[in-house]
């Protein structure tokens, strides 16, 4: 309120007081009504102000999302500026936010169309919505509102693995196999003549009276590839001045492989040491291992949200959870430093009939001490430095 | 983000200084009516009419030339020839009419005492008087025109000091733009209540039997004139700034049709205002047309007169070659008719007293009622102002016991009336929203945010930091991340390694990370930005890279 207006009614009310000035009255009305009609027209107009968004709350890299806003006036009372300012996430908008001024009369509205490019992997608020407005006046301060934030889940990036040399112990599977351990009786790929010591229960009597010699049934070998993913984004475990981009490989190889497991049609679990803004404790909760591309949405939205999270030890989660994954199940831990608590731990889990494969991602992954000590514990281990480096998922592959 | 071009104002612009310009024409004009009918009631014997004609004049001047006069360097050549040449004029006019108005040979008389030497005999207190309103009227117009200028009326300049100047202690210009309307209307309010007073009588009646208070001296016309034009103008100049802001924000205006919805609601606003006052008033209520009558009967004689004036001393040059040959002129020098601020009759219609009982109940209440508030708030706000105040109230136990009755009566007022407002908000959402099953939106809460989120704390701490080490010589590269800016500035300042190594670990998680910011991180960041601002003034020893290239040299 400008300072010049209290000194002006009290030589008013002191004139109309003393001096039986009309016109001095007539002011007072005038001024004080001017101040308290523009104030109480621009709070009440803001109140009947409606807003809201539109646009797909997921996206995956490189999308363009397309934000629709819509703003009504509800009330009859008209509103000369309005001003919106949407809040957006830099990693998406860049530097700018939409701001945009109007003005909207009485049970009117206006809509809006802006675009943000998802660049980047992550769970961004879109907003929150601050509308802002005025008396005609200017005697009194902007009015201000706030609309709550909606929320954008950038999923990350996915890259077409063809062959991931991931070991299993699952029998009867639906993945090819070179190890004739795992033939399966229901993939019988041809038929041979009898020779002594086959099994009576590979016999095929059909072929047999039909040829009049003994035909056996050749199986094809075969695994069943039950998976868990485990992606640490401990801040400890990954060397702090390649942090950022280390962790945004070691999710991008969790989605990558989880893809491929998926495209295989075989099941896949996940459990992702990192911060969850939607998770109990700010955590994300373990996903058993299932299969499908459902299954598959809600694995990449966890990835998507997960953030980099403090003093937050692995060992134990793993811990934890590998006594409730099945015999077989191929663990992928995917980390950016591992020390020996790490290794004993996935030794451990082969000891318990479960497998391990440890990917070491950012810039100290090729840690000559790590890949000595695994190799000591027979757990294998892959080094990817930079995303380059996932090429060699990318080619044929040899046994799997 | 998409986002197209923004709002372009120059389309606007003339409409804007066209209708600002006649508002600040028409408020002097009100000052200048008020002016003249002081003087009129103080003292007769002065040409009234004629200094309130001249106080008009300067103004139309004022305005005219105001926009060239402004782009001239104060205390220059030019500035000061400029403005000496207007004064000699503004001077010489003032003192002709005034001397002509008590006849040629009042003016014939001044001549002679110029031309003698008796500069002394011109400075007579009339003429020190409308010299000094003339310059008053000159300033304040100024002062009017100039604040526009800053709003925003000039755009380019506008916008060129917005970038410069970054002084938040200075009130905006609109704000100051309001505050001097006020303080003149102050003052117009002050010689409008001289005005009623008879100070003749009260001066023939000093033993106590005075009783010179008039009811309507006319004045009044123009104090309610210049408060209603200086709430038009207050409507502009909000547009005004406003459009400079977003101008200088880049925001985009959606709205085609603003100005002149602005405009619109502007008028209807200032005409409810009017008429609902008008109403309240019951002394003035069914006078307001004729007071309007009254306002403009006064400029049109006004204008009607100053193109007289011009027209008289126009012929008054062309008449000087037959005076010196003897001849007769053929112009006759006959001082227009000057106008006079307000008909009897239209005073004595205007000045009649309110009859209505129930309507003068409802104005003393609301006198008294506003008196009241005003009071309360003044008193609020001194005891605010003053913190030890507070603290001694505190100290006295019934106030002390009062302060709390109040803070539970508000605390308790305020929980019901949220309460009640849910409840029948709640209601009402069931009620409208019961045939179609959908939930109306929320209702938005006020928040105000007025001090930086830890997210650009931390921003402007790392900033800091690069800007600082810039200055003592560690310049960041356009191509270095803020990891391998770290790096060069921890081998420069090993003994802040963490602190450096902290601050950028915290803004590049604060640039780069949805995730939520506290303040406790961004007061660790602040601590360890005081120690790497410490270092960082500290005089340095040259590095091992720097000391080599050295002795290269």
């Amino acid at each position: 309120m400008s300072g010049a207006i209290l000194p002006l009614l009290v030589v008013l009310l002191l004139v109309a007081a003393f001096m039986r000035g009309d016109f001095a009255l007539t002011l007072v009305y005038m001024v004080i009504g001017g101040l308290v009609a523009g104030l109480w027209w621009a709070r009440r107009a803001l109140a009947q102000v409606e807003t809201r968004r539109h646009f797909n709350t997921h996206a995956f890299l490189g999308e363009k999302i397309k934000i629709n806003l819509s703003v009504k006036n509800k009330g009859w009372l008209p509103l000369p500026w309005l001003e919106l300012r949407d809040s957006l996430p830099v990693a998406l908008a860049g530097p700018h936010s939409f701001q945009t001024v109007t003005n909207l009369g009485s049970r009117s509205d206006a809509n809006f169309e802006y675009s943000v490019e998802a660049s980047k992997r992550g769970y961004y608020p879109i907003g929150p919505l601050a509308i802002s407005t005025g008396d005609i006046l200017g005697l009194g301060e902007s009015l201000r509102a706030e609309n709550q934030a909606d929320h954008v889940v950038v999923y990350p990036k996915i890259i077409p693995f063809t062959s991931v040399e991931i070991p299993s112990y699952s029998p009867h599977g639906t993945l090819r196999h070179a190890l004739p351990l795992f033939e399966d009786p229901t993939r019988v790929f041809g038929k041979r003549a009898y020779i002594s010591g086959d099994s009576l229960r590979r016999i095929d009597w059909k072929s047999s009276a039909s040829v009049g010699q003994l035909q056996v049934r050749l199986f094809e070998p075969s695994i069943a590839l039950e998976t868990f993913v485990v992606l640490n984004l401990n801040a400890d475990d990954y060397y702090y001045r390649s942090r950022i981009d280390s962790m945004e490989l070691a999710i991008v190889i969790a989605a990558s492989i989880s893809n491929w497991i998926i495209g295989k049609k075989q099941i896949v679990g996940m459990l992702v040491n990192g911060h969850d803004p939607l998770g109990t404790n700010s955590q994300p909760q373990a996903i058993p291992p299932r299969k499908g591309k459902l299954h598959l949405m809600r694995l990449l939205e966890t990835l998507a949200r997960s953030e980099v999270i403090d003093n937050s030890a692995l060992v134990p989660l793993i811990q934890q959870q590998r006594h409730q994954l099945a015999w077989g199940t191929t663990l992928i831990v995917i980390t950016g430093q591992a020390g020996d608590d790490l290794l004993d731990e996935l030794y451990q889990a082969r000891r318990a009939g479960q497998n391990a494969i440890l990917i070491l991602a950012g810039r100290s992954a090729s840690d000559e001490t790590v890949m000595r000590r695994a190799k000591i514990f027979d757990i294998p281990v892959f080094p990817i430095i930079t995303e380059r480096d996932l090429k060699i998922w990318m080619q044929a592959s040899k046994h799997v | 983000m998409n986002q197209s071009s923004n709002f372009n104002m120059t389309g606007n612009e003339k409409a804007f200084r066209f209708i600002s310009y006649t508002l600040v024409f028409l408020m002097m004009a009100c000052f200048a009516m008020t002016i003249g009918i002081l003087i009129q009631n103080a003292i007769p014997g002065w040409s009234s009419d004629i200094i309130a004609g001249i106080t008009l004049f300067i103004v139309i001047d004022r305005l005219y030339t105001y926009k060239r006069m402004k782009f001239l360097i104060p205390f220059s050549r030019e500035w000061a020839l400029t403005l000496g040449a207007q004064w000699v004029v503004i001077v010489l006019f003032t003192k002709t009419l005034l001397s002509f108005a008590n006849g040629p040979d009042s003016l014939i008389g001044d001549i002679s005492s110029f031309t003698r030497g008796h500069l002394a005999n011109l400075f007579n207190l009339e003429f020190v008087v409308t010299l000094s309103l003339a310059f008053l009227v000159w300033y304040v117009s100024g002062q009017f025109l100039g604040l526009l200028d800053e709003i925003g009326l000039d755009q380019k300049s506008a916008l060129h000091e917005a970038s410069t100047l970054v002084q938040k202690d200075i009130l905006p210009a609109h704000q100051r733009l309001v505050n001097l309307t006020l303080q003149v209307g102050i003052g117009l309010v002050i010689m409008t209540v001289v005005t009623r007073v008879n100070l003749n009588a009260m001066l023939d009646q000093l033993d106590g039997s005075f009783t010179g208070l008039s009811r309507f001296s006319g004045a009044e016309t123009g104090a309610l004139f210049y408060f209603i034009f200086g709430f038009a103008l207050f409507c502009l100049s909000r547009l005004i700034s406003l459009q400079t802001r977003w101008n200088q924000e880049h925001i985009l205006v959606a709205s085609n049709n603003m100005a002149r919805q602005w405009g619109m609601y502007s008028a209807f606003f200032l005409l409810i205002l009017i008429v609902v006052v008008g109403f309240l008033s019951s002394g003035n209520n069914l006078g307001l047309f004729s007071l309007l009558g009254i306002l403009f009967d006064f400029l049109i004689r006004t204008l009607f007169f100053i193109g007289q004036l011009i027209f008289f001393l126009l012929s008054l040059i062309f008449s000087i070659p037959f005076i010196l040959l003897g001849l007769n002129t053929p112009f006759r020098y006959i001082l227009p008719h000057t106008p006079t601020p307000l008909p009897p009759e239209l005073l004595a219609e205007s000045a009649l007293p309110t009859n209505n009982p129930m309507l003068a109940l409802i104005r003393s209440i609301l006198l008294w009622g506003a008196l009241l508030v005003i009071v309360g708030f003044s008193v609020a706000r001194f005891v605010r102002q003053h913190g030890g105040l507070q603290a001694t109230f505190r100290k006295i136990p019934i106030a002390n016991w009062l302060f709390f009755v109040w803070q539970w009566l508000s605390k308790n007022a305020d929980k019901t009336r949220r309460t009640l407002s849910r409840a029948i908000v709640d209601a009402w959402q069931s009620i409208v929203s019961r045939p179609d099953g959908k939930r109306l939106f929320p209702r938005p809460d006020w928040i105000n945010l007025r001090s930086l989120e830890p997210r650009r704390q931390i921003y402007f701490f790392y900033l800091a930091m690069i800007r600082r080490g810039n200055e003592q010589g560690v310049e960041r590269k356009p191509s270095q991340t803020p990891s391998e800016y770290a790096v060069t500035l921890e081998s420069t300042l090993p003994s802040v390694n963490e602190d450096v190594h902290l601050i950028t670990e915290a803004f590049v998680k604060a640039r780069y990370s949805p995730r939520k910011i506290n303040s406790e991180e961004a007061n660790l960041v602040r601590a360890a930005w005081k120690r790497v601002q410490r270092a960082l003034q500290m005089p340095r020893k040259p590095n091992r890279n720097q000391a080599k290239t050295k002795s290269e040299q």
